[in-house]
């Protein structure tokens, strides 16, 4: 049986897969567990190869960066990561429970849509294992270089768990905060001199591009399933790139205050040495959303306007 | 056309316009309030959808800006109105 791997080539699944087969996300989630009569081990049993195949030592990377070498503008940097970060845990531990949930009330009337929901659940615990990573290795380092302490207070608001919401909005949000991530990471790397600091936001940063690559292809299954809409998609990528909308982050006039949870884009906080310095790379997280659209609903669209306007046009009358 | 989009918007939230349309309540009030809505999403669904009936009814297109949600319905009401007003004049 044969299922489309992520990097573009064909992996040639026997079941279980094959050791010989490099590690993929199955782009094609829903036709694996129809057609191809995949099961949730099997499904399972490549989530672990990856994550396997893509683990890196938090020691390792902070052994190799070379304290007395990072300038004011890097350890920014790294305190806002280290900030941001804190609020994966809150965000993998809400799919897991929500994404269980979901599994259960389609289990009758929709199996396969059922199925899904427990592979984006279980795939979850590899999701929040790999945050860990990013967490521990930003705020130790911001640590080492003396910077401004998080208080418990902080560290438990950033913990505040996002409440629940439509499974397909909820992954397309989850594919847009990687998008943001990875770039912001991306934009990182080039002001950065001490290599040991570009590799571990390098490594960081596609494990972002990893992550969004799973919320799309989950979010893609619940459309091809038939019982999602891809209006609901576009209304999330739309909230975030409309006028003054979420993509802009902190740096919107007005930042909503939700009270419940803490988005981590809105409090990113500038400090010394970063007036020259702006992450947000709008264009480039266009670009990536439109991208993640048209592979989650085979809908496409090259500008604001234009996602707006489908946007609407699938919402209806 | 003031009480056409209060109806299309009162059936898409699901609430009496007399409730939807009082000045002590703000977009998360109604957030609250309908069942049909889970958060500002639901909203910006509403407008869409009160948008596109006016489309189809008077063949203009009202694109909405970005609202706190601590926007009063009149207010909400008052913009949607200057908008369709502005875009008829734009389309003439
Ligand atoms: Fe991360
Ligand atoms: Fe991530």
């Amino acid at each position: 049986m044969t299922v489309e791997a992520d990097h573009g080539t064909v992996l040639v699944t026997q079941r279980p897969a094959g050791p010989d087969a490099p590690p993929a996300i199955i782009t094609d989630l829903f036709g694996a567990l129809t057609r191809h009569g995949l099961s949730l081990v099997d499904v399972t049993w490549e989530q672990q190869r990856l994550h396997e195949s893509r683990r890196w030592s938090v020691l390792d990377m902070l052994a190799a960066v070379d304290l007395d070498r990072l300038t004011p503008l890097d350890r920014t940097l790294v305190w806002n990561a280290g900030r941001a970060e804190l609020t994966t845990k809150p965000g993998a531990d809400r799919l897991e429970r929500q994404a269980d949930a979901e599994c259960r009330r389609w289990q009758d009337s929709n199996p396969t849509v059922s199925a899904i929901m427990q592979a984006c659940g279980t795939w979850s615990r590899y999701w929040n294992e790999e945050e860990a990573h990013h967490e521990t290795a930003f705020n130790r380092l911001a640590q080492l270089t003396g910077m401004a302490p998080i208080p418990d207070e902080t560290f438990i608001e950033f913990r505040q768990v996002f409440p629940d919401d439509d499974m397909l909005r909820t992954l397309m949000l989850l594919a847009i905060s990687e998008i943001t991530a990875a770039v912001n990471y991306g934009q990182c790397q080039q002001v950065i001199d001490d290599p040991g600091l570009r590799r571990l936001f390098k490594q960081v940063a596609a494990d972002e591009i990893q992550h969004r690559n799973y919320f799309v292809s989950f979010a893609k299954a619940l459309v091809d399933s038939g019982e999602y809409q891809a209006k609901d998609a576009f209304a999330v990528a739309h909230l975030f790139l409309r006028e003054d909308g979420e993509i802009l982050g902190s740096s919107r006039d007005q930042v909503e205050n939700r009270g419940t949870h803490v988005n981590w884009w809105d409090r990113l906080e500038r400090k010394a040495g970063e007036d020259d310095f702006r992450p947000e790379a709008v264009e480039k997280k266009q670009q990536l959303v439109f991208g993640a659209l048209k592979k989650i609903t085979g809908i496409e669209v090259h500008s604001r306007e234009e996602l707006e306007d489908t946007w609407m046009d699938l919402v209806g009358g | 056309m003031e009480s056409y989009i209060r109806q299309r918007f009162a059936e898409y939230v699901g609430l009496p316009e007399e409730q939807l349309f009082a000045d002590d309540v703000t977009l998360a009030t109604v957030i609250g309030r309908s069942a049909k809505m889970t958060n500002s999403i639901d909203l910006m669904e509403t407008f869409a959808r009160t948008s596109n009936a006016l489309r189809k009814e008077h063949g203009v297109r009202v694109r909405l800006p970005t609202l706190p949600l601590d926007t009063p319905m009149p207010r909400v009401l008052t913009i949607f109105l200057e908008e369709f007003d502005r875009q008829k004049r734009a389309a003439a």
